[in-house]
């Protein structure tokens, strides 16, 4: 189809990798390219790992983008991989200066896979755990059917998000109550005998409470103690957990990628001097990877606007920025980029970086859903400090609710008891209790979570789901 | 640098999980496709034959905010106070309106799918083996190839010398032993004994509005799916009416466009007479149905209800169905009058449907397996 060859591919990627590490002075791992066609790509971006194992839920995510792309809805121009080496999918048809554009993007990405600490968290080596997890759930479907094993995977995804992800800072544990001395405590006995007391009693209670603390890791903690479940099934709650962890970190770190590649997409395409009808067919395709999503944020939008004040406060700052950064105005630009894309995630470089100009370029606006038509939006600001307050918890918890176990023994009869950390927002009923029935697939009892009422937030609720895909909500303990 | 060619997965993995997928989402196809049998796309699906179906009901589960209260961060044009659209459908994890994407989406299908799905709970009600004689005039087929018998198949033993000179290296005739020897075999095939032949009448008359008439035809063309889906066998007479009845092509029928008074008892009269000559009750299980806006002239209609009798002593089915997308008063329709006089009649079914989502009961109640039909009462 394409009217150049692998070897005008090279040429490409040579010239892109040489602007990168001279002018710009980026070190890039190297990266594998694969040259595929359209129907490869979507799948593997259905996947989101290519060779998984097989299941109709890549088949649904396949079927509505490929789909979209046939009727030229949409185009996927690349996928990448987080994996060393670096694995690139390019798809074939796309035409030279289209890869050029996504080759040099590509660096990009490989850059923070490379040097970022969340993303150098993940497993690189996934690939065989991945090719060998697939080969055994195909095994079990032959075994046990395929209906019951996409019944049970699909399960597991109900709960694969909440896991702790990647954690550059160690948790402290709980406090264990211990009694403290005081020094006055001789002349109040009572108090100190009912201090004992107390804390005799809160131990007590501390060793019947199982977990002992609240448990984040959801399919870790029924992997290991549900009962009931057979060894395909254990396997399969692994499989899906720790694939899953593949996923998060790229998650968190999605504006500061794309920024990332955008940045070298646009820096690099400046400097390949292209032929004009070229260069605009390559300024063109940046405007539509880069345009803004209407009602949602556009990752490869904000994350330019936000890599490219980073370099401007570097460059050029004003005098609070100056008394706010120490190093602005003091460092080569391309130098402070790279020191941010060591360390920080999305909430970090949104909390310090999403500045009133940030919020202008890009066109932000705050909204809240209209009432009784969710899928409706009034904005409701424009100010970047409502902007900031509303993505920044969204990006921190990657928009999925906290959701953690504490109880293994729920009503002394072995269900489990879930509790949402909420931050002032109930849980969506409907979704709540069907993730909970599913839940109870898994756990094989009940499975309850506490969250709070939405229309009223000082009232707890509860919503349960069974094992045979009932639920029900409470307003009182059950 | 490194340029590989090809990503080494099976190419068809994708399309092999998307049939996976489809199959899953079959059954919650089937629910929602009934109540959308009169929907122009799932008809107007092109010389394709394929639909895009909107399926409801496959949700993602997974926990998520309370949508009522979300908030979000878009971008582009407007001011505080701005009421917009529906935001992103498939927004990413972590951005405005978290909602998993999967409450609605789209499938391709099949239209021999579609229709393998509905028809799988059709049939022709009351069907009977027909014309015992039949066994009879079994005919001869000659279509199998045996090692022994009265009629020499040349191509089938040359066929077979030149396979066995193959085996030895040798690629040409040659040698013909009595083991390359092939006689064609015959098999007796019975005539189909349930012979069945379907009346399909219409109004066309003038009261026949355009909605009416595509409500009309939209029965229709669901019917002829059915059973020529079902019933490749089955014979189709189509006959059109307005105060006359005559009986016409296929083509004519679904394009016809007419005007003029109604006469309901024309059509049957019709029917009735073409029964006769052509289609002996002993020979043929017979089915009639007749479409109308009931709008009839109030003298014919004792004259209808006497041929109704009259021709559900011989027909397993007469069937009315009453389209008034309009629905207006019922008084003086052909369906008050038949709840009134015709109710009792055995093999009389009658409905009504005042929108296309109607259809798909009136088909059923027409063509219900009887099993089903059972389970319902």
């Amino acid at each position: 189809v394409s009217t150049y060859t692998l070897e005008d591919l090279r040429t490409v990627e040579d010239q892109c990798r040489e602007i990168a590490a001279g002018e710009l002075g980026f070190e890039i791992p190297e990266v594998i390219y694969h040259l595929v066609r359209p129907e490869e790509v979507y799948f593997a971006a259905a996947n989101g790992l290519p060779a998984r194992y097989s299941s109709a839920r890549w088949g649904a995510q396949f079927d509505d983008a490929y789909g979209r792309y046939q009727r030229g809805q949409e185009r996927v121009y690349e996928l990448i991989f987080n994996t060393r080496p670096v694995h690139a999918y390019l798809m074939d048809g796309n035409s030279l200066v289209a890869q050029t554009l996504v080759v040099a993007h590509c660096l990009g990405h490989a850059f923070v896979f490379e040097t970022n600490e969340w993303l150098g968290a993940v497993d690189r080596e996934i690939m065989t755990r991945v090719v060998s997890a697939a080969e055994r759930i195909a095994d079990y479907m032959g075994v046990y059917g395929r209906d019951r094993v996409e019944d049970f995977l699909d399960a597991c995804h109900a709960v694969a998000a909440h896991q702790p992800q990647a954690q550059l800072i160690r948790k402290a544990r709980r406090p264990e109550p211990a009694q403290r001395e005081r020094p006055f405590d001789v002349l109040f006995p009572d108090e100190v005998v009912a201090d004992r007391e107390r804390v005799a009693a809160e131990r007590a209670n501390l060793l019947k409470r199982f977990p002992r603390e609240p448990e984040e890791d959801v399919l870790q903690f029924i992997e290991r103690h549900a009962r009931g479940l057979e060894d395909w099934q254990r396997d399969i709650i692994s499989i899906v957990r720790s694939e899953q962890s593949y996923f998060l970190p790229q998650m968190r770190t999605k504006i500061l990628n794309e920024g990332t590649a955008v940045l070298f997409h646009q820096e690099i395409g400046q400097r390949l001097f292209l032929p004009t009808d070229r260069y605009w067919e390559f300024e063109q395709l940046n405007a539509v990877v880069t345009q803004p999503h209407p009602g949602r944020v556009n990752p490869y939008n904000l994350g330019i606007h936000i890599l490219r004040e980073v370099m401007r406060i570097a460059a050029d700052p004003d005098e609070d920025e100056r008394e706010r950064w120490g190093w602005a105005g003091n460092v080569d630009p391309l130098e402070q980029l790279r020191t941010i894309l060591r360390s920080y995630d999305d909430e970090a470089l949104l909390r310090e970086f999403l500045t009133p100009k940030v919020c202008e370029l890009a066109r932000l606006y705050a909204f809240e859903h209209v009432a009784h038509d969710p899928r409706r939006i009034r904005i409701s600001s424009r100010e970047a400090d409502a902007i900031r307050e509303t993505l920044i918890p969204l990006h921190s918890t990657l928009g999925i609710p906290s959701v953690v176990i504490v109880d293994a023994d729920f009503r002394g009869r072995g269900e489990l008891l879930l509790e949402h950390r909420h931050t002032g927002v109930g849980l969506d009923e409907e979704y709540a209790r069907g993730t909970l029935s599913q839940m109870a697939l898994l756990w094989g009892k009940s499975v309850s979570v506490k969250t709070i009422n939405a229309r009223n937030l000082d009232e707890p609720v509860w919503f349960t789901g069974h094992p045979d895909g009932r639920s029900e909500r409470s307003t009182a303990e059950p | 640098m490194t340029v590989v060619g090809e990503s080494g997965l099976p190419h068809d993995a994708g399309r092999r999980d998307a049939l996976h997928h489809r199959e899953r989402v079959r059954k919650k196809i089937t629910e929602q496709l009934k109540e959308r049998i009169g929907e122009e796309d799932i008809i107007a699906s092109g010389p394709e034959k394929k639909i895009r179906v909107p399926v409801k009901g496959t949700k993602r589960w997974q926990f998520i905010l309370d949508r009522g209260q979300g908030k979000g961060v878009g971008q582009g044009d407007g001011q505080p106070g701005d009421i917009l659209g529906p935001p992103g459908s498939r927004p990413a994890p972590g951005e405005a309106g978290t909602e998993p994407g999967e409450e609605l989406y789209e499938v391709w299908l099949d239209m021999d799918d579609v229709e393998e799905l509905l028809f799988s709970e059709l049939e022709l009600p009351r069907l009977k083996p027909k014309a015992e004689a039949d066994a009879q005039s079994a005919h001869t087929v000659y279509n199998d190839i045996a090692r022994t018998g009265p009629q020499l198949d040349k191509k089938a033993t040359l066929r077979e010398n030149l396979m066995r000179n193959a085996k030895r290296g040798r690629a040409s005739l040659g040698g013909i032993a009595k083991s390359d020897l092939r006689y064609l075999s015959y098999r007796e095939l019975p005539k189909p004994r349930e012979k069945a032949v379907v009346f399909l009448a219409m109004d066309v008359s003038g009261s026949m509005t355009v909605d009416r008439k595509r409500m009309a035809r939209l029965f229709f063309y669901w019917c002829v799916q059915f059973l020529r889906s079902r019933y490749n066998q089955t014979e189709l007479v189509f006959v059109a009416h307005t105060t006359e009845a005559r009986e016409v092509t296929e083509e004519e029928f679904f394009g016809r466009v007419e005007s003029g008074g109604t006469k309901v008892s024309s059509a049957f009269e019709a029917i009735a007479q073409i029964e006769q000559n052509r289609y002996p009750a002993d020979d043929w299980n017979i089915y009639i149905l007749h479409v109308s806006d009931g709008d009839n002239f109030a003298a014919d209609n004792q004259r209808t209800l006497e041929l109704i009798r009259r021709l559900t002593e011989t027909a397993a089915l007469v069937g009315y169905l009453e389209v008034d997308p309009a629905g207006g008063s019922r008084v003086h329709k052909l369906s008050a009058f038949y709840e009134h006089e015709a109710a009792d009649i055995d093999g009389f079914v009658f409905a009504g449907a005042v929108d296309d989502r109607e259809l798909w009961p009136a088909l059923k109640k027409f063509f219900a397996r009887e099993d089903v039909q059972a389970a319902v009462r």
